[in-house]
């Protein structure tokens, strides 16, 4: 809990570091959002090993469900915001529970997963008149005047991203936290000691998609305008999947560390235009292949010998199997 | 009517060309290869690039596919390396972001060297008519190229030593591995052929229409679609479900739009995978 106040307070600096430039609070503000899809994330594949290749559809799913909603029933957003929120999380947990019901392996619920990113955005294509096609619409004036402006948006991102944070430690710290470290290691081992992991998978896959839908909604209205481009398959599952690889799985700060790893290093090769693509598969490559712990243990190692303390083995590499 | 069922016909040999290649691979190699529609799109692009510099059609056809199979057997022989130390689903986690790794790096590099680029055979195309339909005879060759590729796919696993090698190694990669053959050779020998008739689908594509550079994620997933709804382990099932899925697609972009064909599509696949996991045909195959 200490650690996650100082990196609280490290992040509620950033604005004044910025000193009002709306291109860092744009940059800031998109590190945020990446920070808390890629904790989604973690909860997902880290913990509970269920490869979403569909984070893009979830959270557009949200950010389409509160904008149209907003717009066609002319609610507030204040309303639609949690019903985009809890269409993400149904479907987040009815593809965990048809997985589990199925028992579809890990690329099989990649396939389906992949089949609804793209259903999704051929049903934005076709669903013209509500969506307004490829064009997308506009989100601005719907009345969310707060996320309009960058310096307030960077804070209301911010809670949203200490709201993940807190539930994703509320859950690691419970009894939710064994289960997830049990099946994560040995799914069969777990199921014989008792352990609900049918509902522990469910509950990891709708807890991730929340998150990632509230952060999608909220996006949707903070961005201006809505289109397929915005919640597209390489804009967000590559640079979550890159940045949680980066920051390290099932870790805590991670997640954190592989959104500002990313945002920096996307940063780096902009200049170079349509190079990023290029960047986003070797990064993939040589991360899965060499680099498969990722920053965290680094960083836990630094600031245990920063301390004077021995560093703990790192033992998050699963063994090979044979 | 008989001309949207044609024109399905045509579209789906095109498809089961590149599933055939993704059933093979995922069969023998246990590596979902998600840039098996890149091979696809650098095998035509060599063949364009062989046309500009004077090359004869023929022999940019027959380079092309040559280079799809030449960047196959690159991928097997040192991109898939670290994916083929495990076994299981390790292995198909670690191969499938690889091969979509690999995806990206393809596409960024064609884009970034070829903007704009297309290949098209600029052969002239008679129309023909059989049996009151009126073909192109582009869509016609494209088609019987795809046959007698099956058809040497066909008798070379059926009828030589190398294809039964190859069949047991699908059935049990184990047992075969204990008659003395060697299973990573004869994946690297299938990467490269599958990979090749990727070459050919991509060739034949730039034959009765046209051939972007960044038409690979759209030859992967439907090819990835086509390999699933046939089953990902069988050979025949997946040259059936390509010709069905042509048909569907067909039928369904002229009739309700192109958007709801490809949800049909997907919802299809989707639906297969959780109702017939072995594919819509396993009984038969």
């Amino acid at each position: 809990m200490k650690s996650l106040g100082l990196l609280g307070l490290i992040l509620a600096l950033v604005p004044a570091a910025a000193g009002g430039s709306p291109y860092y609070m744009r940059l800031a503000t998109l590190a945020l959002i990446y920070m808390a899809w890629t904790v989604a994330f973690n909860l997902i594949f880290g913990h509970t090993k269920q490869l979403f290749l569909c984070l893009n559809a979830l959270a557009g799913t949200a950010g389409y469900v509160a904008v149209v909603f907003a717009i066609q029933l002319k609610l507030s957003p204040w309303v639609t915001v949690p019903i985009g929120v809890a269409a993400a999380a149904a479907l987040g947990a009815l593809f965990s529970y048809i997985s589990v019901l199925r028992g579809l392996g890990v690329i099989f619920l990649g396939i389906v997963t992949l089949a609804f990113s793209l259903i999704f955005h051929n049903l934005v294509l076709g669903l013209r008149e509500f969506t307004n096609g490829e064009t997308g619409l506009v989100t601005r004036g719907l009345g969310f005047p707060l996320l309009e402006q960058p310096v307030a948006s960077y804070y209301i991102f911010l809670a949203a991203l200490a709201v993940a944070l807190l539930v994703y430690h509320a859950l690691m710290s419970s009894k939710s936290g064994m289960a997830f470290r049990a099946l994560s290691d040995d799914e069969l081992t777990a199921e014989l000691s008792g352990i609900d992991v049918t509902g522990y998978k469910v509950l990891a896959a709708a807890v991730g998609s929340a998150i990632l839908g509230l952060t999608g909604a909220l996006f949707a209205f903070y961005n201006g305008i809505v289109s397929p481009s915005v919640f597209s398959f390489v804009g967000i599952d590559i640079p979550v999947l890159i940045a949680l690889l980066l920051g390290g799985m099932r870790t805590r700060f991670g997640p954190v560390l592989g959104a500002v790893a990313f945002a920096l290093i996307e940063e780096a090769v902009r200049p170079f235009g349509q190079l990023t693509v290029l960047v986003y598969g070797v990064l993939l490559i040589v991360l899965f292949t060499a680099f498969r712990d990722g920053l965290a243990p680094l960083v836990a190692r630094a600031s245990a010998a920063f301390r004077g303390t021995r560093a703990p083995a790192t033992a998050s590499r699963p063994a090979r199997e044979a | 009517m008989s001309a949207i069922l044609f024109d399905g016909v045509v579209q789906g040999l095109q498809l089961s060309l590149l599933a055939v290649g993704i059933t093979l691979i995922y069969g023998l190699g246990g590596v979902l290869n998600l840039a098996h529609g890149q091979f696809a799109v650098v095998g035509g692009v060599a063949a364009a690039l062989l046309l500009q510099l004077g090359f004869g059609p023929v022999a940019a056809a027959l380079g092309g596919i040559a280079s799809a199979g030449i960047l196959g057997l690159a991928v097997d022989r040192t991109l898939l390396i670290p994916a083929y130390r495990y076994r299981g689903e390790e292995r198909l986690l670690l191969g499938l972001i690889l091969t979509l790794g690999f995806s990206f790096i393809v596409d960024g590099t064609l884009n970034w060297k070829f903007p704009e680029f297309s290949l098209s055979f600029q052969l002239k195309v008679p129309l023909i008519e059989v049996g009151g339909i009126a073909m192109r005879t582009a869509s016609l060759a494209a088609s019987l190229i795809a046959l007698v590729v099956f058809a040497g796919l066909f008798a070379f696993l059926k009828l030589t030593l190398a294809g039964k090698a190859i069949r047991s190694i699908i059935e049990n990669e184990v047992g075969a591995e204990l008659c003395g053959i060697d299973p990573a050779r004869t994946r690297t020998f299938i990467v490269c052929l599958a990979a090749m008739m990727a070459g050919v689908a991509g060739v034949t594509q730039g034959l009765f229409s046209s051939l972007g550079t960044e038409m690979g994620p759209e030859f992967t997933i439907l090819g990835l679609l086509v390999a699933v709804v046939g089953g990902v382990r069988s050979i025949n099932g997946t040259l059936a479900a390509g010709i069905l899925l042509g048909i569907v697609n067909a039928f369904a972009s002229h009739y309700v739009g192109a958007y709801v064909a490809y949800i049909i599509l997907l919802s299809f696949a989707m639906a297969t995978i959780l109702v017939r996991p072995a594919g819509l045909l396993a009984r038969f195959t």
